[in-house]
């Protein structure tokens, strides 16, 4: 079993917080029928993702990694250099999904994904 | 010289080519489908010299820009890799050939020469995803795969469509925040994203860190069978691949699906030794997801009225075969995996495109409808019914060998309920294959008020999936005879 270490955990607050955001996001995306609090969701969910890549490089103390001095520690930049392409293709994601959900807002006149469903019943 | 630089030409080809085709705009489609063409006939070469050099030398690694792993990017192509992107290449020109003159009827004039771009950088992805050898590399070109697929579903313009894609790109994004969240997992702990300097470091690292990578386990798991549609996660296929264009489906069934059980064998291989997985029970889960989705895959279609959900529903189903063979895990049941992954998408490409052919002359979508449609247009309706038999797994056709070599890896491992599921599937698609095929070769026939011609392109396209079809199941052993060291490679880690 896995005691439950006080001290530990708030060293690693970080990575709890980023698994909740997580699923926070992760729950808005499946529960809500909105599809633009939908991508809210994925965004959300993302974003832990993110901020658990660049917990992972975070040095305490740490400085920037700048290679002029000696003997200091620093902070590792891979996490932060991957996170920016990461942000890239999410933002990317995101304009994409919205410019879906317009078009669907043109044909239906609802972004609401029950709604959406509704009407095409109807139709059929 | 050139060809040294062979893996990383794979990939930057295609993207090159679509960037110049967006680059021109809309105007020039004809520059635009020569461009595609051309590009995917070097493609196609160069995935074929890769392919003889995977069996002269084993394993071919390339260094992005000469930076040596494990801080630079590595392509790694073992003979496993080289298979699937001959497949992709050689897929992707057929569909791409079969595109011209079919396309322009489909789709608006105004995005052909887009669409044609957006095909080239699905097609990259593809490849990207396969050759690489870095875990970030791979989930960027994963979401270049869910962006440009979903853009090829809702291409259209029509509201299904956009529906269809809009579900597709929400949970396949799911599916890559899943995967990142596990790379994040597994770089915490070992320090590498190179999956060979992975692969090392990992039985230290699960010493003293196993909840991280059970963790990152599951979240691979779910996020790459949420995108490889593994029967509870496939919900959003049958719309997606129903409304999409005829060559956006075909793609999208035939290879998409596909590249992510690619990956899902290089995390199952080159990072968790295989006794590491047995502690897991990955492959229990593997095994009944896989088992409900050749039944319920089956199932579903035989109550689709419209003929591209159906086969998108018989997709699910073979998406369930290939994943089996990964569960039972014994070397000729993963042969049979990586056979049904070349099978299934020669198959699945013919059946795609001859229905759509089928829908494009007679405007008929309902599979009761067909009736007699074969005698009108029979080279259609020849080359689906082809597809169909080898999809029931008819002995001298592709699709049985496949099925062959998963029944021998089921019963190597002592678990013969699998080739009792396999025959049943069988049954199941014979099902709903056959009522179609033999309604529209001895139905009455019908009257159009006009007969159209299929362009030549699309002629040539079905007849050489065809010939496929009959020559990877009489000459089973090609495939069978490269595939033998590719998956003993993959068992000796």
């Amino acid at each position: 079993m896995i005691d439950l270490d006080l001290v530990k955990l708030w060293d690693n607050a970080f990575y709890g917080m980023a698994i909740i955001i997580f699923l926070v996001g992760f729950w808005i995306m499946l529960t809500h029928s909105n599809l633009i609090k939908k991508i809210i969701g994925m965004n959300i969910m993302e974003t832990a993702i993110f901020l658990f890549f660049v917990a992972i490089g975070y040095v305490q103390g740490g400085a920037a990694p700048i290679l002029d001095q000696q003997g200091v520690s620093y902070v590792n930049p891979l996490p932060s250099a991957l996170i920016l392409t990461g942000i890239v293709v999410s933002v990317s994601v995101t304009a994409f999904a919205l410019s879906l959900v317009v078009k669907l807002y043109q044909y239906y006149g609802t972004v609401d994904a029950n709604e959406i469903a509704y009407i095409r019943r109807n139709e059929e | 010289m050139i060809t040294q630089h062979l893996p990383a030409l794979i990939i930057l080809v295609p993207l090159v080519s679509a960037f110049i085709i967006l680059l021109l705009g809309p105007n020039y489609v004809r520059f635009a489908r020569h461009t595609a063409m051309a590009a995917s006939v070097v493609l196609t070469v160069f995935a074929l010299l890769l392919l003889l050099e995977t069996t002269q030398d084993g394993t071919i690694r390339y260094y992005f820009g000469g930076w040596q792993p494990p801080w630079g990017i590595e392509l790694y192509i073992d003979r496993m890799t080289g298979f699937f992107l001959a497949i992709v290449s050689s897929i992707n020109l057929l569909v791409l050939v079969f595109a011209a003159g079919v396309l322009e009827q489909e789709i608006r004039e105004r995005v052909v020469a887009h669409y044609y771009a957006l095909f080239l950088i699905l097609t990259t992805s593809l490849l990207g995803i396969a050759a690489s050898n870095d875990l970030f590399n791979i989930f960027v070109f994963l979401e270049i795969s869910s962006v440009s697929a979903a853009a090829l579903v809702a291409v259209n313009g029509n509201r299904y469509a956009m529906e269809a894609g809009v579900k597709y790109l929400i949970l396949s994004t799911l599916g890559s925040g899943s995967v990142l969240l596990a790379i994040a997992n597994i770089y915490m702990v070992t320090g590498y994203l190179n999956l060979t300097y992975i692969a090392e470091a990992l039985p230290a690292a699960f010493a003293q860190y196993p909840l991280n990578i059970v963790a990152s386990l599951g979240l691979i798991m779910v996020g790459l069978t949420v995108k490889a549609a593994l029967y509870p996660l496939h919900i959003w296929l049958p719309d997606a691949h129903g409304s999409a264009p005829t060559t956006s489906s075909a793609v999208l069934s035939g290879l998409v699906v596909k590249v992510y059980i690619i990956v899902f064998i290089k995390f199952l291989f080159r990072i968790f030794p295989v006794d590491f997985i047995e502690i897991f029970p990955i492959q229990p889960n593997l095994l009944v997801m896989s088992t409900f989705g050749i039944l319920m895959g089956s199932i579903l279609a035989i109550r689709q009225t419209d003929i591209k959900k159906m086969l998108a529903y018989s997709t699910v189903a073979q998406v369930g075969y290939i994943f089996l063979g990964l569960g039972v895990l014994t070397p000729n049941a993963v042969i049979g995996s990586m056979l049904h992954i070349l099978n299934h998408a020669i198959m699945k490409t013919i059946l795609f495109l001859s229905a759509g052919c089928i829908i494009k002359l007679t405007g008929i979508r309902e599979v009761n409808r067909l009736e007699g449609v074969g005698r009108v247009y029979p080279l259609p309706m020849a080359a689906f019914s082809l597809g169909a038999l080898a999809m029931i797994g008819i002995p001298p056709l592709n699709g049985f060998v496949s099925k062959w070599y998963l029944g021998l890896g089921a019963l190597d491992a002592d678990q013969p309920f699998f080739v009792l599921i396999i025959l049943v599937s069988s049954f199941l698609n014979g099902l709903y294959y056959l009522p179609i095929v033999i309604r529209s070769f001895f139905g009455r026939e019908p009257r159009f008020s006009e007969i159209k011609v299929l362009p030549i392109g699309a002629r040539f396209t079905l007849t050489a999936l065809a010939v496929a079809i009959v020559v990877f199941g009489l000459f089973s052993a090609l495939p069978v005879g490269y595939l033998e060291p590719a998956v003993e490679q993959l068992f000796a880690g």
